[in-house]
């Protein structure tokens, strides 16, 4: 199957799952699985090929104009991906039907779209190769992320959330755009493949600078990386299954991915790797401190993510072939284990309805598979032999030592890898082992949905460690291949030998163990302490949010205060000051030379001068209104004068109309108004008005003065009838030249008029009720 | 308004400025005219019989609401550039019929009938609530 035909029928497999979910019974959970698996099955046909370092591509136009192509490429690196993608989408479709069991119809329908939906966006992210097409993929997976925060759209927490996550991740995704335009600028493509190859091009470009401060914004804010880390914690207000898949195994990767992507591009480039192993350690640091503060379930294996993403941001940020292997191995061991631990906690969470840890306990007495699959996936989790976190945790050790850095991204690793194992151990005997008095009774056991994946998840962690030659050729291999840019010769295996990486394994473990024992007393440590409250990156961000809105209340009340004559007050006096400011920059305007004076049209402009006067002096509207009709009508003839019939023509309506119209408004009015300005308010309007009157005049004058270049009227009078068979040059370029602007204004004029019309409509109801 | 020679000249006026605005519309493409002055003649039209007649006449003539009518003129507005899609690939080129008599029929002239009705429903919406509300 074509990789664009796979696109296709994930995004129509989202509909037909969503309407499959609605039925109800075993039917309405089970048959939406069908769409991601028989994605992932398709997916699996393309084995041979990428076994054997070869690559899938589908090219097909879209914008040819823009540059913009459906090109889809699958490589190593993307094939890991997608297995991943529809793999773990299979189990969460699954588990989320049972999770829903109890749920309306039409409830768990909505989920299974978006899920599903959200499938599709990254399915699309990864097998991109056009840097627009993947931003637009990019940007739907933040969308579809938003609407699943915000699943429970009722609680306030899950709104702000849900907005907090938005505006973050798609702040991030125009930084993106940002870095891509840039890149397309230089190197004149926006293929990425072609980016990959061009690293001499790149580390040469006058736009590196900018090139990497966006993307790096881009890929920070999605994979949660320092000091964008606090918006995946809170995105644990969406429901488990959307948090099990968006937010640890899929979408928050996407980063990785695309510093992955850009890896080889920036070869040459020795700040990116110091950024990400800077950047990376701090959020592996930060995260791990607040994985022993954190006091939900959910938000324990929040902080552990975003620990495991900076691990992954350092790794890519450290060169050499063990180093990526080590990344797609630790994708792959990442993505099992942390799933079926968000699946687990999803279960203990659905029986007990209590989300906070210390609460939980004894829970083995009423799901043990539950327990069983927690213990298998915290095992490959604190990397113990022979699971296959054990093996990813190896390489990624090998992969610091090998390295040109120095010690302390080393230590780092293994304080946080020995927070990870306390973590593991927490999160799966706290609550299903240990304070058997804790839970009496729950009331959701555990059903077969429930079970599955976790423990297939679970299972599949230590088979992959039993087994490391395949997962080597088959997964990890072609995807390191890919992300290294040339073929590496992997040997991803269980036993190294008594290595340096052995006793750093040995020293995380240990340190793990004493921290899962001290676990009580340390939380309750950091949590009382005073100056953990004020490093608080959540609150920076609402306080920076707070102030941004505090800004805009204020000057919206300040400059939209209701006033007409403020409004227009402030818009002529803007135009005359940046006018002034032109006429002193350039020093001097040339106006031209007056040799004749035309009686017509001058006696036209007195008529129409005078007409402005009344209008400005009179105290009756009416007279005021006949005052302002004069001076269309006066300019009406000076197009008549000047040879534009059209203009005059529809200038001779519009007045017409508007006296119409306003007629009927004055029928309502008092005949004679009250003054409400003062004298001083007077004057200033006067000034203004004389002001912009006298700039608007040298403007218009000075124009006249210089030669009139006449190649665009000459050009439509030229082509209007043989380009567009009217002679009529106006009304040509309005439905033909410039047709789309035209329809543009005529929608803008529909929704004006309706605007104003709703807003008559509901003064008249007033009236009457 | 209770004058009787408004009220017996306005079904004239609405006829004639009617047939006015049609005809600038139809001119438009070769002759100064064109939608957007139809639409205002046309709403003129009707305008009066509003003034003469009252607003409830006036609505029973137009027959359709006029934000519908409004509405309905952006829609064709859109439609008009779908053949141009279609046979050349860009949106709004416009494509033209020929007879052998010499005249000639394009797709402008259903863009400018869309113009013509935006600006007719959108003034008369506007015109209908203000002397619905007069006193």
């Amino acid at each position: 199957m074509s990789l664009v035909t796979v696109l296709i029928l994930a995004a129509a497999g989202s509909f037909l799952g969503w309407r499959l979910s609605a039925l109800g019974g075993v039917a309405g959970r089970l048959l939406p699985v069908f769409v991601p698996a028989g994605l992932f099955v398709s997916f699996l046909f393309h084995w041979p090929v990428i076994t054997t370092g070869g690559v899938v591509t589908d090219m097909h136009a879209w914008v040819p104009s823009l540059g913009v192509a459906l090109n889809l490429r699958l490589d190593g690196f993307s094939y890991l991906f997608t297995l991943l993608i529809t793999g773990i989408g299979s189990l969460v479709t699954l588990y989320a039907g049972a999770y829903f069991a109890d749920a309306p119809g039409e409830h768990r329908a909505r989920f299974i779209f978006l899920i599903l939906i959200f499938m599709t966006a990254m399915l699309g992210t990864v097998l991109s190769d056009n840097l627009i097409v993947m931003f637009v993929f990019w940007e739907a997976t933040s969308l579809t992320s938003f609407m699943l925060i915000g699943f429970d759209a009722r609680k306030p927490e899950a709104r702000r959330a849900a907005l907090q996550s938005l505006l973050i991740t798609a702040g991030g995704g125009l930084a993106l755009f940002g870095a891509i335009l840039l890149i397309g600028l230089e190197l004149g493509s926006f293929s990425l493949s072609n980016a990959a190859t061009s690293a001499g091009q790149l580390a040469q470009s006058p736009y590196l600078a900018g090139i990497l401060v966006l993307l790096f914004l881009g890929a920070f804010t999605k994979s949660a990386q320092f000091p964008f880390h606090f918006w995946l914690p809170q995105a644990m207000a969406a429901p488990t299954p959307a948090s099990a898949y968006l937010h640890s195994a899929t979408m928050v990767k996407l980063g990785i991915y695309l510093l992955g992507r850009f890896d080889a591009a920036f070869a040459q480039v020795p700040a990116f790797g110091i950024t990400l192993v800077v950047v990376g350690s701090l959020t592996m640091l930060i995260a791990a401190f607040n994985a022993l503060r954190a006091t939900g379930y959910k938000a324990v294996l929040a902080q552990s993510t975003v620990a495991s993403l900076g691990i992954l941001v350092m790794l890519i940020g450290l060169d050499g072939e063990v180093a990526a292997v080590a990344t797609a191995g630790f994708i792959l061991a990442h993505a099992l284990y942390k799933a079926a631990l968000f699946f687990c906690a999803g279960t203990a969470i659905h029986a007990t309805h209590i989300a906070e840890l210390r609460k939980l306990g004894g829970l083995v007495r009423f799901l043990p598979f539950t327990a069983a699959a927690a213990v298998l996936a915290s095992f490959s989790m604190a990397g113990l032999p022979p699971f296959v976190g054990f093996i990813s945790k190896e390489y990624l050790f090998e992969a610091q030592l090998e390295s040109g850095w120095n010690v302390v991204p080393v230590v780092v690793a293994v304080v946080v890898n020995g927070i990870m194992v306390a973590v593991a151990g927490v999160v799966s005997l706290r609550p299903f082992f240990l304070g058997r008095d804790k839970i009496s009774k729950v009331d959701h056991g555990e059903t077969l949905g429930l079970l599955f994946g976790p423990l297939l998840l679970g299972i599949l962690g230590i088979v992959m460690g039993l087994i490391p030659g395949q997962v080597t050729r088959h997964l990890v291999g072609p995807a390191a291949t890919a992300l290294y840019g040339a073929p590496i010769d992997t040997s991803f295996s269980l036993w190294h030998g008594i290595t340096p990486m052995l006793f750093l394994s040995l020293a995380a473990v240990g340190l793990g163990a004493v921290l899962a024992w001290k676990w009580t007393p340390i939380h309750d440590a950091l949590r009382a302490a005073a100056w953990t409250q004020k490093i608080d990156a959540d609150r920076i961000y609402h306080k920076t949010v707070a102030a941004i809105l505090g800004i805009a209340r204020g000057s919206t009340r300040w400059l939209q205060n209701g006033d007409q004559r403020r409004y227009t007050a402030i818009v002529l006096a803007m135009l005359l000051a940046s006018c002034l400011w032109v006429i002193w920059r350039t020093g001097s305007f040339a106006l031209p030379e007056f040799d004749t004076i035309l009686p017509l049209p001058a006696l036209l402009l007195i008529a129409a001068f005078v007409g402005a006067l009344v209008a400005a002096q009179a105290n009756s509207l009416i007279a005021a209104l006949i005052g302002v009709g004069i001076v269309g009508y006066g300019s009406a003839l000076l197009f008549v004068l000047n040879g534009a019939p059209d203009l005059a023509l529809t200038q001779f309506a519009v007045e017409t109309l508007v006296l119409v119209v306003i007629m009927a408004v004055l029928l309502r009015l008092p005949t004679r108004t009250q003054t409400t300005r003062t004298k001083t308010e007077h004057r200033f309007d006067a000034a203004i008005a004389i002001g912009f009157a006298g700039i608007v005049f040298i403007g218009l004058a000075a124009m006249l003065a210089i030669p009139f270049d006449d190649r665009i009227s000459l050009f439509y009078g030229e082509t209007s009838y043989t380009e567009a068979l009217g002679h009529n040059v106006v009304n040509v370029i309005l439905v033909d030249y410039r047709a789309l602007d035209t329809l543009g204004e005529t929608a803008v004029v529909a929704f004006a008029t309706m605007g104003a019309w709703a807003l008559l409509r509901r003064r008249r109801t007033d009236r009457k009720g | 308004m209770n004058s009787m020679i408004f009220t017996a000249s306005a079904r004239i006026l609405f006829a004639l400025m009617l047939a006015a605005s049609i005809f600038i519309l139809w001119r438009g493409h070769d002759e100064p005219g064109g939608g957007f002055v139809g639409g205002l003649v046309a709403s003129m039209a009707l305008a009066v019989v509003a003034l003469a007649e009252g607003v409830p006449r006036a609505r029973r003539m137009l027959r359709i609401h006029p934000m519908s009518l409004a509405g309905l003129g952006v829609f064709l507005g859109f439609v008009s550039g779908l053949p141009g899609l279609l046979i050349d690939g860009s949106y709004l080129t416009h494509q033209w019929v020929f007879f052998p008599n010499g005249f000639k029929l394009g797709t402008t002239m259903v863009f400018d009938i869309g113009v013509y009705l935006v600006v007719l429903g959108g003034m008369l919406a506007l015109v209908f609530r203000l002397y619905e509300d007069a006193p």
